[in-house]
């Protein structure tokens, strides 16, 4: 117990911590504390922009929120890991020299891979963490070239003077800086075709873990991203630009058809990580191509709408990530198949994964709603004024987008309908339906999050507007209209929903049995996941190529089969490359075997001849 | 005040054109047909019955009839007719869409929490077709407006008329013909579950409830046929009760004259209004033609 309150001590403290920087950020640029190393190079800068302001106040708020859940739930080794896990993404957001930031960068990589091998004695998640650590620290590689390229062409490794010398970077050398951070960037956020760790790793972790990995680290490195094309390498060329929507288009449209299909519900979950990670890039991309173009004030209406769908995925995601776990500590499983009616044993938990499912798919007046309608608006505007193949890129997003909102609401009324609504789909024994505790306060903080910041809007778009106003110089266009739009479009859908439910009180409803044409009614009449996917599966599968097997075991006729067994999968064409290439690259790790004999007289030499070769090529 | 008359109006004469729309089809087959103000009958007589719902239905199931037809006034209110300052207040283009799927996600889950076979069937082929229209619409809308005005609804009566705007029509037409639950996507008349979408979303509905969700649909229904003239030339009130009598002919003809299509060529169908759209939008913006 006393480990338990260090732990969430912990954890409150940086969320303590990541509110403070936050509110400091937000009124500005501060130079934090800055240490000139032995050499350059080592240089150790902190410090604060307006741009962390949006990471530091999400992180607060699921810190805050996660300490509830971790009061009750959890080991608490599991909770000074996330303390420790949640200091490493503040320390990203505090860092203003290359130094600092990569320290960061790895040190939250490394406790990360602890929180998702949590239950280590499983194959499955060993194999997952391998996945995650080896794809991160690929990307973080990517990480490093880049940023050391931007040093180097600075001749100072401080953020800031990178900044400052920005402008004057030589084209093809900004190129190369924007392609090695999206990569970098885009894998540890798990933009497809990068994303194939991302469904693995998250799931594996516990509830609080997939609920940080998923609503806070993707963000630290959407916040890479941003760094680099905002600030560290701004201005950005429309062609990268461009590249940033159709990996963001591609990475919605796919994050949300493979959710479709998928009946974990944590790795569903982390499917529409994908989804939303993509909806970002895709504003960060708009962001770009207007801001060449000329149009600052659709860039900076661009920004606010990625900035401000970041902090909207990362409370409404770690809400569902929390749900889910309650789902699997009253039910025992996270498979959608053997789920249902959960509404009754998770009283408190369902009304809050239901304002998560709303507010993920978009609907009003939740907070993903104003999100995506500012990303509409930034598209639209886009549209006026460009180049031919930046039109065709919007043109795609706006549809790509639009989709996405449809299949989302799709795959999340398959989520809700058939986890918490109907009859238990398994015979179970007599579960106690949950009470009121702390860790059933961590959901519902969140969901009133959800609720305030989509029937409010302003008060997180105006203090982004004077972020974007630092970052590309002109304030977002008007979006006035935005301030009651969510309120006035959901008013009477609520106020009828408030008479509907009176006049039922008052009238009475008599309660009858299911019409099932007079068999008798049972729960294994009501569609199942797989059942309700299948449109959508067999209208996309040339791109989800499913893969199904039906076992009929008859009896005398074969129109009465006495079982039958039915089973689908998708192929993930992406994973096979992914795969082929790391067998290409244990291959080439067997043949460099023969470097290592284990004689440390060699090794001293081969620390000799690298050496040697540094110094000659530094001088 | 203009904008709450517009309201009013819309939801008063909704029945009346299911019913104008039903009289007809009767006609053309061959069948005397029920009365035009049948519909109007039906709601009173719905309204006065008890309601009933399945065992165990969660809370969800008892408010979603309310929140639907909150949801296809909305809709109505939004569309800019007699008071465009008001009600570009209410949605714009990009909301609209957002608004439907707020009645479509209530109205499926009620369906899923009604434990039965044939309503969960509806429900994944409404979302199915749903999330197949959604982009459909936002395009077409996007098409047939003026490039550069932002997304107000008012924005579609600034056009002239032309080919961009024709394009536009031809898309949310096909649209219409969806989210109303027409043949050839889907048959408001069917007795038959296994091939109802939006009859069988309310199969375990009755008494008051059902009233509410038939009036919404009708709302939503006019809602739409409203939103289809307001693509075609002239905009004052009077035109548009004239496009609108055109286009609910028209859309009763093609019920008359083709069969409902098979599940899976659908898509196809919206596929094209998809591609219809684009090409509208692509018009607009590139071509700079009007």
């Amino acid at each position: 117990m006393v480990a338990r309150v260090y732990a969430v001590a912990g954890i409150w403290l940086v969320a303590l911590a990541a509110g403070a920087a936050a509110l400091v950020a937000a009124h500005g640029a501060v130079q934090l504390g800055t240490f000139a190393g032995p050499i350059p190079l080592l240089r150790l800068d902190i410090g604060l922009t307006p741009l962390t302001a949006p990471f530091s106040a999400l992180l607060c708020a699921l810190d805050l929120a996660v300490g509830f859940w971790v009061v009750r739930r959890g080991r608490p080794v599991d909770g000074l890991l996330i303390a420790l896990f949640s200091a490493t993404m503040l320390l990203v957001l505090l860092a203003r020299s290359v130094a600092v930031f990569f320290a960061a960068w790895e040190a939250m990589a490394i406790v990360s891979v602890f929180l998702i091998a949590a239950q280590h004695d499983r194959r499955n998640v060993r194999r997952a963490a391998f996945t995650y650590l080896a794809v991160s620290q690929s990307g973080a590689l990517c990480v490093l070239l880049a940023l050391a390229l931007l040093a180097r062409a600075a001749g100072d490794p401080a953020f800031d003077a990178i900044a400052r010398s920005a402008p004057s970077l030589p084209a093809d050398l900004r190129v190369a800086v924007l392609w090695l951070a999206l990569v970098g960037f885009g894998s540890k956020a798990g933009l497809i075709p990068l994303h194939f760790w991302l469904p693995r790793a998250h799931p594996v972790a516990p509830a609080h873990a997939s609920a940080l990995l998923s609503g806070a680290m993707l963000k630290i490195a959407l916040y890479g991203l941003a760094l680099v094309a905002f600030e560290l390498a701004a201005p950005a060329p429309t062609a990268w630009g461009i590249a940033l929507i159709l990996a963001g288009t591609i990475s919605t449209v796919g994050g949300v058809l493979y959710a479709l299909v998928d009946h974990d519900l944590k790795r569903l979950l982390a499917y529409h990580s994908v989804e939303n990670v993509g909806i970002i890039v895709l504003g960060m991309g708009v962001a770009v191509v207007a801001a060449d173009a000329g149009l600052e004030a659709v860039a900076a209406l661009a920004l606010v709408a990625a900035l401000f769908h970041t902090v909207n995925h990362g409370l409404f995601k770690a809400l569902l990530f929390l749900g889910a776990g309650a789902v699997a500590d009253s039910e025992g499983t996270v498979d959608l198949e053997r789920l249902g009616g959960a509404w009754r044993n998770l009283p408190w938990t369902a009304p809050a994964f239901l304002v998560g499912c709303a507010a993920i798919v978009g609907l009003p007046p939740f907070n993903g709603f104003a999100s995506e309608w500012l990303t509409f608006q930034a598209l639209v505007a886009a549209l006026v004024r460009g180049t031919p193949a930046g039109t065709l890129a919007i043109v795609a997003a706006i549809a790509g987008l639009a989709l996405t909102g449809g299949l989302a609401a799709a795959c999340f009324v398959k989520v809700f309908g058939v986890v918490f609504l109907g009859e238990p789909r398994r015979a179970q024994a007599q579960t106690v339906p949950e009470r009121a505790d702390a860790s059933t306060i961590a959901p519902l903080l969140l969901a009133a999050l959800c609720i305030l910041l989509g029937v409010v809007p302003a008060i997180a778009v105006m203090p982004l507007g004077s972020i974007a106003v630092a970052l590309v110089g002109a304030p977002p266009i008007a979006s006035a209209s935005l301030g009651v739009m969510p309120a006035t479009l959901a008013l009477l859908p609520f106020a009828f929903a408030l008479v509907a439910l009176g006049i039922a009180a008052r009238r009475g409803i008599r309660r009858v049995p299911t019409w099932t044409c007079g068999s008798p009614v049972g729960p294994q009449m009501q569609y199942t996941a797989t059942a309700f996917s299948k449109p959508l599966r067999t209208i996309f599968a040339f791109v989800l190529v499913p893969e199904r097997e039906r076992l009929t075991e008859g009896g005398a006729s074969p129109w009465f089969p006495q079982r039958i067994v039915y089973r689908t999968e998708s192929r993930y064409l992406i994973d096979e490359v992914a795969r082929r290439f790391a067998a290409l690259t244990f291959r080439l790790a067997l043949r460099s075997r023969a470097l290592q004999s284990g004689n440390l007289r060699l090794y001293l030499a081969y620390e000799l001849v690298t050496v040697a070769a540094i110094a000659l090529a530094a001088r | 005040m203009m904008l709450v008359l517009q309201v009013v109006a819309i939801v008063m004469l909704a029945p009346l054109v299911q019913g104008a729309m039903r009289r007809l089809r009767a006609r053309l087959a061959g069948r005397p047909g029920p009365a035009i103000v049948q519909p109007y009958r039906d709601l009173g007589k719905l309204w006065r019955k008890e309601a009933l719902l399945p065992v165990g239905a969660s809370p969800l199931a008892t408010l979603a009839p309310g929140l639907v037809l909150g949801v296809a006034v909305t809709f109505v209110a939004a569309l800019p007719v007699l008071a465009s300052t008001a009600s570009d207040a209410i949605a714009d283009i990009v909301a609209l869409g957002f608004l439907l799927a707020l009645g479509r996600f209530v109205l499926t889950l009620a369906a899923l929490d009604s434990r039965s076979g044939f309503a969960g069937m509806a429900a994944s082929r409404e979302v199915t077709f749903g999330a197949l229209a959604e982009p459909a619409m936002l395009l077409a809308l996007l098409g047939a407006h003026a490039v550069g005005t932002g997304t107000r609804l008012s924005g579609l009566l600034l056009v002239p008329f032309g080919p961009a705007a024709l394009l536009a029509f031809a898309a949310f037409a096909l649209v219409t013909i969806t989210e109303t639950a027409r043949i050839p996507v889907d048959n408001q008349e069917t007795h038959y579950e296994l091939t109802m979408i939006h009859e069988g979303l309310l199969l375990e509905y009755g008494g008051w409830q059902l009233g509410a969700l038939q009036l919404a649909g009708y709302v939503k229904q006019l809602g739409f046929l409203v939103l289809a003239a307001m693509l075609l030339p002239g905009h004052a009130w009077w035109e548009l009760l004239a496009w609108v009598a055109v286009i609910a002919i028209a859309i009763t003809l093609v019920e008359t004259l083709l069969a409902k299509l098979r599940l899976f060529e659908v898509p196809q169908l919206l596929a094209s209004a998809v591609i219809l759209a684009a090409a509208s939008l692509g018009l607009r913006v590139l071509g700079g033609l009007g």
